[in-house]
């Protein structure tokens, strides 16, 4: 049989009363820290020194491993010996798949001499997985881990509770959110833990359109580090507004938080380290053959003019209401594939600082890479339709927006 | 003195006297129930959620739900 | 014969699980990233025997995705023996939980997990007690050193369904 709620507590409470003590005891240093972590006063500044601190090992430690180790790799090595070991040349259409497809530098075709430019599926399509991204995925699951395991992230979910509750969704939200910078895929698996379909698909939107992955931001912080701070201030700007007006207008409910703040534990080396391993491979297995594909995808549509008339149609909305090169439509359609693959192409575009600014906002938030379209359609059904009528309405506002401003201020 | 947990203060104490009939359910999952006691340990600004010890274990509630929990605080 | 692993999140569920088990799993301290259930096998007396890492769930009424999720496992494995992690410093909620499986009629092992953790707060817990009033065996362990897991999995075995009633008559209460 079963008991009543109120019964079963009864009982409970009779069950520990005979079997449970709660003797005095200090405080310990964990417990102080604990508190510490939780008070705002204390808290907040706290929690922008984590953060601060994370993106800080992230783009140091990425970099110095790209930069220092990898690219020298790729580009002194492998690329003129695959150039010259490769059947074929520059005019034979495989070896332009495959390998390189060359530039046009005073008239004359050329072979590249690095990885960003070669765009074929055995060049830049390893090199942008291997050689950039998984550096910075890496360090950012390794983090990831070690926060989670250390059981910070109840409290920054607690102290970030205000603020997520004015957008609809509450201080949970952060985990998917911050989960969305290494790869949305599992963000979006991670959205379960919110309660309402309200939640979980305003949750599911903002991660597609407006959080850029690790692979994204690994590749950024290689191509183009000066203008990472105006670019993810732009995401981060749109994913507030999206939200607070995307809570206005659709109906359901918000709960309130309702969570436990674990005692802090020492991460175990192990846990840790299995963790890291199976979200690096779980991100392995979807990138690699993503870009590779990506790379021979873009390859045949440049081949065969396809490329060209996709530009020239899209080309008035582009130059007009973006105001970015027509060119860039060849990015946003590698985007569908892979947004590390599109920001290396646009890298390679002839534009100015704010082209640069506006088009690589555009590529994060026109379309979730494939994967994670895939993950949201599996996960969300139905909210599905909703979420793309919220995308291509924010794509069109928000680009148009961002050349507004650059309008106003001058310099577009 | 009885007073909404909402209300309570950084460090004050007190028993659970009464909790809205259709949150009893809800909170009593994460150890609150009457008859308990608990802890303040802190309140976010803005309306932000409240931050309790019960039991010796922490937990956080929203603003809303705290608001629905009655508590008689020791003096 | 299945063995299930249940209990609320953050008990250190997946710790356990891997302890027995010796497989590869992801394992987090923030409640909701182990929403995907992990499988796993372990030997018992000398028989391979499945052994299922329920999502995190605080009780049978589902509160999300994930907890539904938990709740329909349980359901789904009629024949399974539910070890019960419970969190040491926290009994009477991990109690709530275990009472409702009780009740459903599963043979239960409860696993007082963190056990050193409840020794640091100086809670004292009488497990003989325990296990004479509830009826199933109690074993206090701690996943993260690995310490009461061989009594654990010796004490399987011995789980049985026990009538509610008879539990509420120990205590000196009426149903």
């Amino acid at each position: 049989m079963e008991l009543t709620v109120d019964k079963r507590w009864d009982l409970i409470d009779k069950i520990s009363k005979q079997t449970v003590k709660f003797k005095k005891y200090k405080s310990t240093l964990k417990e102080v820290i604990g508190e510490l972590t939780v008070k705002p006063l204390t808290g907040i500044p706290i929690a922008i020194a984590v953060l601060y601190g994370f993106w800080s090992v992230f783009s140091s430690f990425a970099g110095f491993f790209t930069d220092g180790f990898l690219v020298k790799l790729f580009d002194e090595h492998w690329l003129p010996w695959i150039q010259g070991a490769f059947p074929g040349g520059l005019h034979n259409w495989f070896y332009n798949l495959m390998v390189d497809v060359g530039h046009i530098q005073n008239g004359a075709l050329v072979p590249s001499n690095s990885c960003f430019e070669s765009f074929g599926a055995l060049t830049s399509g390893l090199f942008v997985p291997f050689g950039v991204v998984l550096p910075a995925i890496f360090i950012f699951y390794l983090m990831m881990a070690v926060l989670e395991d250390v059981g910070y992230l109840p409290r920054l979910a607690v102290l970030v509770d205000t603020v997520l509750h004015k957008i609809g969704l509450h201080g949970y939200a952060i985990v998917p959110t911050i989960l969305g910078f290494g790869c949305n895929v599992p963000a979006v698996t991670a959205t379960r833990i919110l309660e309402t379909r309200k939640q979980r698909f305003l949750m599911m939107t903002l991660l597609g359109i407006f959080i850029p992955c690790g692979a994204q931001l690994g590749i950024m912080q290689e191509v183009i580090p000066e203008y990472m701070g105006l670019i993810i201030l732009y995401l981060l700007f749109g994913y507030f507004v999206t939200g607070f007006i995307l809570n206005k207008v659709f109906p359901g409910k918000t709960p309130e938080i309702l969570i436990d703040v674990p005692p802090y534990q020492k991460p175990l080396t192990r846990n840790v380290m299995t963790k890291v391993w199976v979200r690096l491979s779980g991100f392995l297995k979807i990138a690699v053959p993503f870009v590779i594909l990506g790379c021979l995808i873009v390859g045949v549509m440049y081949l065969t003019g396809t490329m060209d008339w996709l530009a020239n149609l899209f080309g008035p909305i582009f130059t007009h209401w973006f105001g970015v090169p027509k060119e860039t439509v060849g990015p946003l359609v590698a985007a569908f594939m892979r947004k590390d693959l599109a920001v290396a192409q646009l890298s390679a575009i002839e534009m100015t600082k704010y082209q640069m600014v506006t088009s690589v906002v555009l590529v994060s938030i026109y379309f979730p890479c494939l994967a994670t379209f895939a993950m949201i359609l599996k996960e969300g059904g139905k909210e599905l339709l909703g979420a793309l009528a919220v995308l291509v309405a924010s794509t069109f506002i928000y680009g148009g927006l961002i050349h507004l401003i650059w309008i106003l201020l001058g310099v577009a | 003195m009885n007073k909404k947990l909402s209300e309570m203060k950084y460090g004050e104490e007190g028993i659970v006297k009464n909790i809205e009939e259709d949150l009893r359910i809800k909170v009593s999952g994460i150890g609150i129930r009457i008859g308990k006691k608990l802890k303040m340990v802190t309140k976010q600004p803005i309306k932000g959620p409240v931050v309790v010890v019960v039991d010796k274990s922490t937990t956080s509630l929203g603003l809303g739900v705290a608001d629905k929990i009655i508590v008689e605080v020791k003096k | 014969m299945k063995v299930l692993l249940m209990g609320h999140p953050n008990v250190g569920k997946s710790v356990l699980f891997n302890r027995l088990t010796g497989t590869n799993v992801t394992v987090s301290n923030y409640p909701g990233t182990t929403v995907d259930y992990t499988k796993g096998y372990m030997r018992l007396e000398n028989k391979e025997v499945e052994v299922i890492d329920v999502p995190g769930t605080f009780s049978l009424e589902p509160k999300d995705k994930a907890e539904e999720v938990a709740v329909k496992m349980l359901k789904e494995n009629r024949d399974a023996v539910v070890v019960c992690i419970i969190d040491s410093t926290k009994v009477e909620r991990g109690l709530y939980l275990t009472l409702q499986i009780i009740e459903e009629g599963y043979p239960v092992v409860i696993s007082s997990n963190m056990w050193d953790v409840a020794k640091d707060k100086n809670i004292q817990i009488d497990v003989e007690k325990l296990e004479q009033i509830l009826g199933v065996p109690v074993v206090p362990t701690i996943a993260i050193s690995g310490e009461g897991i061989k009594e654990l999995v010796s004490k399987i075995k011995k789980a049985k369904s026990v009538e509610i009633e008879t539990i509420v008559k120990k205590v000196g209460g009426e149903t």
